[in-house]
């Protein structure tokens, strides 16, 4: 009986945590807000010198391609924050961090009031 | 007590503590709930010091390491279970760690990611062959110990210690709604899984059978024990706490372990940056020598066979032939292109499944006057041991629903 029971209680709690709509995006919001501010700090320090630029340019690769992949795991890629995420792809590798942290500060906003939704 | 001795501590927990998994978990703990997780981190750390040194004290007593006991304590099948969910656990982290160290590389030199993953393995292979057990925790314990950088980079920004010793104090932060107090159990559990993960107890006891352990090594073993495993808390606890200090006011949830780097490269520029990531380099790679000699180890001493590079490699094939294949493996699933944070997660998962089974029978041994004598478990190693098997039982029993509930700690 606890053999059957097991994996679809596992599937039940599996089931509630998907969905679609903002409530599903969150995570990826929450991503995105992340990989931007990110950035953000990589290009700040790498402009006072900090960094090398093999690092900068790996780093760069790889938020680049985990925003694309985050962007294009969006239910609602046309919503406020599907358009922020697209802008901040749309950003050059070397973008202004106050630029960059504009885009993060408006998905933060948004993340916090899905959250307290 | 010859200082190079205590190495091999050194290396289990820098490799352990300050693998790939703890990197990412230390920094997007301490970016996501400030300093309230360190006492995580300090609790399962006296919960790996108890444990590590029980299984020295087997090794140095009763001759037997952890895979040879579980096979007599818990029976064939139930040992089979064991052995083939910690080969599971043991093989994924492996894998994360390959991966982790090309992904260093890629950050150091710019090479593919995937080029310098086969070159690393090469070498791997090259040097469990060619180096003698202690040059091997030598080598990846020693260099391992640039990641001291990130103890150094908390210092030079002046964090609050007040908040920090706060931290090591057990609580949940108040105010955190649902989702977040689920997130918080994920993290907790995380956290116990990647200080006690049970490849540490199988390359140490073994480490200490290769060494030759004796009666009279048993003060070595205690003080590699504390000292090694405290060592490897300090500096996790440094990447937490830098990452509270830096990260989080930046909305920045650290996600690899490129990100971690930056801790120290903020206050110390371009070394700081090179030191971090030579020392999480060999850090990594000593991790994923020790997952996969853990692997080769307990395979060996489960079916009986002859093991330990004490010997030749070919005085050994079977063992020899099983640590090469196990990394073979661990390549072989870096190569189908899989995110190595997903391998990490997976791993965590994994090993906190197996932990109860892996401490089991050394507390049952370690207990037993009839193998060890005067050395057996004191009432206060007893009654540490018992308190941390049921914490580790009910962790590994919440691991699962936590992770699907929390997307991995990203809900």
């Amino acid at each position: 009986m606890a053999r059957k029971l097991l994996p679809l209680l596992l599937f039940s709690i599996a089931g509630c945590s998907q969905g679609s709509g903002p409530e599903a995006d969150l995570q990826y919001i929450k991503q995105a807000r992340s990989i931007g501010a990110e950035w953000a700090l990589i290009n700040e320090q790498a402009s006072r010198g900090s960094l090398t630029p093999t690092y900068v340019a790996a780093m760069h690769r790889w938020l680049r391609d985990n925003l694309q992949t985050t962007s294009a795991s969006l239910t609602q890629p046309e919503s406020r924050y599907g358009q922020e995420i697209q802008a901040l792809v749309a950003q050059p590798d070397d973008a202004a961090p106050g630029q960059l942290r504009a885009h993060v500060e408006q998905l933060k906003q948004i993340e916090d009031s899905l959250e307290s939704a | 007590m010859n200082p190079l001795e205590l190495t091999l501590g050194i290396m289990t927990a820098v490799g352990g503590f300050v693998d790939i998994s703890e990197l990412v978990f230390a920094a997007k703990a301490g970016s996501t709930f400030g300093y309230a997780l360190i006492w995580v981190f300090a609790f399962s750390t006296v919960g790996i010091i108890v444990f590590s040194e029980m299984s020295g004290r087997v090794a140095a007593v009763a001759k037997q390491p952890v895979f040879n006991l579980m096979r007599h304590r818990l029976g064939l099948k139930l040992g089979l279970v064991t052995l083939a969910a910690s080969m599971i656990a043991n093989l994924i982290t492996c894998a994360a760690e390959i991966g982790g160290v090309a992904l260093v590389l890629n950050y150091l030199s710019g090479a593919p990611y995937l080029l310098m993953a086969v070159a690393m393995t090469a070498v791997f292979i090259l040097s469990i062959w060619v180096l003698p057990f202690k040059w091997i925790e030598r080598t990846y314990g020693l260099l391992g110990l640039f990641m001291i950088v990130f103890a150094a980079a908390l210092v030079a920004i002046h964090p609050p210690w007040g908040k920090i010793a706060g931290g090591l104090i057990p609580q949940v932060p108040p105010g955190l709604s649902r989702k977040e107090l689920l997130n918080f159990a994920y993290f907790a559990v995380a956290i116990i899984s990647a200080v006690m993960f049970p490849y540490e107890v199988y390359f140490y006891s073994s480490g200490g059978i290769e060494e030759e352990w004796s009666l009279k090594d048993i003060m070595t073993n205690r003080v590699t024990a504390v000292l090694g495993m405290g060592l490897g808390s300090l500096l996790a606890i440094a990447i937490l706490s830098n990452s509270a200090q830096q990260f989080g006011p930046a909305n920045v949830d650290p996600a690899i372990p490129g990100t971690a780097a930056l801790e120290a490269a903020i206050p110390f520029g371009k070394w700081g940056l090179i030191l971090a990531l030579l020392g999480m380099l060999f850090a990594i790679a000593g991790a994923a020598i020790e997952t996969c000699m853990a692997n080769a180890y307990s395979i060996a001493q489960f079916f009986g066979w002859a093991w330990g590079r004490h010997k030749k490699p070919w005085e050994a094939p079977r063992f020899t032939i099983t640590w090469i294949v196990l990394l073979l493996l661990g390549l072989g699933i870096v190569l189908t292109g899989v995110d190595v944070m997903t391998l990490v997660e997976f791993a965590i998962l994994f090993s906190i499944l197996v932990l109860p089974l892996t401490y089991l029978p050394l507390l049952l041994l370690s207990g037993d006057r009839k193998y060890m004598g005067e050395q057996v478990n004191g009432p206060v190693t007893r009654i540490l041991g018992w308190a941390y098997f049921a914490v580790i039982t009910v962790a590994a029993l919440a691991a699962l629903p936590l992770y699907l509930l929390t997307s991995g700690g990203n809900g």
